[in-house]
């Protein structure tokens, strides 16, 4: 097919790049999955481009984003579970409660950070309070012991126990 | 002297909150738990979080795919039985085609349905279209979301999504046209939604007679 063919011309594009071009939309939010649990750009950019180079020659030419998305997914999965294995020992069981989650139904990560939402209403006020003031406004553990009118030793302390505590939560899907 | 349970986290912690890579040491693994909701806990700091424009630039390359102004000029859409021209170059082909008075798409728009043989077809009153409100009608074998221009305007758009072959329907609280097959929106005047861009819905023409709607259909 020329380059410069008529706009409005009916040109059929290879299978192969059309899949190329809906996975390349449904990476979006596949990255966007991975960054939820990864927490940062690099990683999420590595796991992203090692779902895509996985997946990608997998994928049946011509198939519809919906059968796109759901491989993806399931290859991101895969990806996370080796990352996180690879990095702390942990085991797929161990994983399977994070991992296992559904496919996001709505854009990008907002259900990840609804479940953060979630998760942080079902502690105490000071470790609710301790993991809010760290995570969510950024501040330095200095800034959050003159919030909480406390040390920087017991928030540090706090910040742990808040961890551990909001990993034991359970939500209903 | 072994480092400290909340040492070792808040290392960890203060990483992620600077946007850096998980570097975890030996010893890491015992707080395990910690570590996973640490992440996800900077990361709904975030927000939502789209690819940067280079990283995406180098998956798409890597993939081989098609880079997405070429993919939007040049992909065709051929729907059974419907000549499909592009707004652009559509123009004259309407002169010669059609009698005049329906509403003439803009370049930006894209392409136009122009179906052989095509006829004007009644799809109601205009007073029953409400402004700013897109409403689906056939008009034969096309099929079209409708929406009020002003008193005496109305424009029209397929009711077909541009990406997939599914059949759009219009979300009142979005404002939007939503595609079932993928969560992807459009305007009512077929505009696509969010950060990348489709292709802009197919255009129907259509045009009010004497306070009625007709749609060029079949």
């Amino acid at each position: 097919m020329p380059e410069d063919a008529a706009e409005g011309q009916v040109v059929e594009l290879p299978a192969a790049a059309r899949v190329a071009d809906v996975a390349i939309d449904e990476l979006e939010m596949i990255y966007a999955f991975i960054y939820s649990r990864v927490g940062n750009r690099a990683d999420a950019e590595d796991l992203t481009q090692q779902v895509a180079m996985k997946a990608i020659p997998r994928l049946r030419q011509g198939a519809p984003a919906s059968a796109v998305r759901g491989y993806l997914f399931a290859t991101a999965r895969s990806v996370l579970g080796g990352f996180w294995s690879t990095r702390l020992g942990l085991s797929e069981s161990e994983l399977h409660e994070d991992l296992a989650m559904a496919m996001p139904q709505r854009g990008y990560s907002e259900e990840s950070v609804e479940r953060v939402r979630r998760v942080l209403e079902q502690l105490s006020d000071n470790y609710r309070r301790v993991l809010e003031l760290r995570f969510l406004h950024g501040y330095s553990l200095k800034e959050v012991a003159v919030e909480m009118r406390s040390t920087v030793g017991a928030v540090k302390v706090m910040q742990l126990r808040a961890l551990r505590a909001a990993a034991k939560v359970r939500l209903d899907e | 002297m072994s480092e400290r349970p909340e040492d070792r986290v808040d290392r960890i912690v203060g990483a992620l909150l600077r946007g850096r890579r998980l570097k975890l040491r030996g010893g890491d693994a015992e707080e395990k738990e910690a570590v996973v909701m640490a992440a996800r806990l900077a990361a709904a700091r975030q927000g939502s979080q789209l690819m940067s424009p280079a990283f995406r630039q180098r998956l798409v390359k890597e993939l081989g795919a098609t880079p997405r102004e070429s993919w939007m000029t040049r992909r065709a859409a051929l729907v059974a039985g419907l000549g499909v021209v592009a707004g652009a170059v559509g123009g004259g082909l309407l002169g010669r085609s059609l009698d005049g008075g329906g509403s003439q798409p803009s370049a930006a728009a894209g392409k136009v349905v122009q179906p052989t043989n095509g006829r004007w077809i009644d799809v109601g009153a205009l007073a029953d279209f409400a402004p700013g409100q897109a409403r689906i009608v056939r008009a034969g074998a096309v099929g079209a979301f409708v929406t009020r221009d002003g008193d005496n305007g109305v424009s029209a758009v397929s009711s077909i999504c541009s990406d997939l072959p599914c059949e759009l329907w219009w979300d009142s609280s979005q404002h939007a046209l939503v595609c079932p097959c993928h969560n992807r929106t459009f305007t009512a005047k077929g505009s696509s939604n969010g950060t990348y861009k489709l292709r802009s819905l197919d255009v129907v023409q259509a045009r009010v007679q004497d306070g009625r709607v007709e749609v060029l259909g079949t």
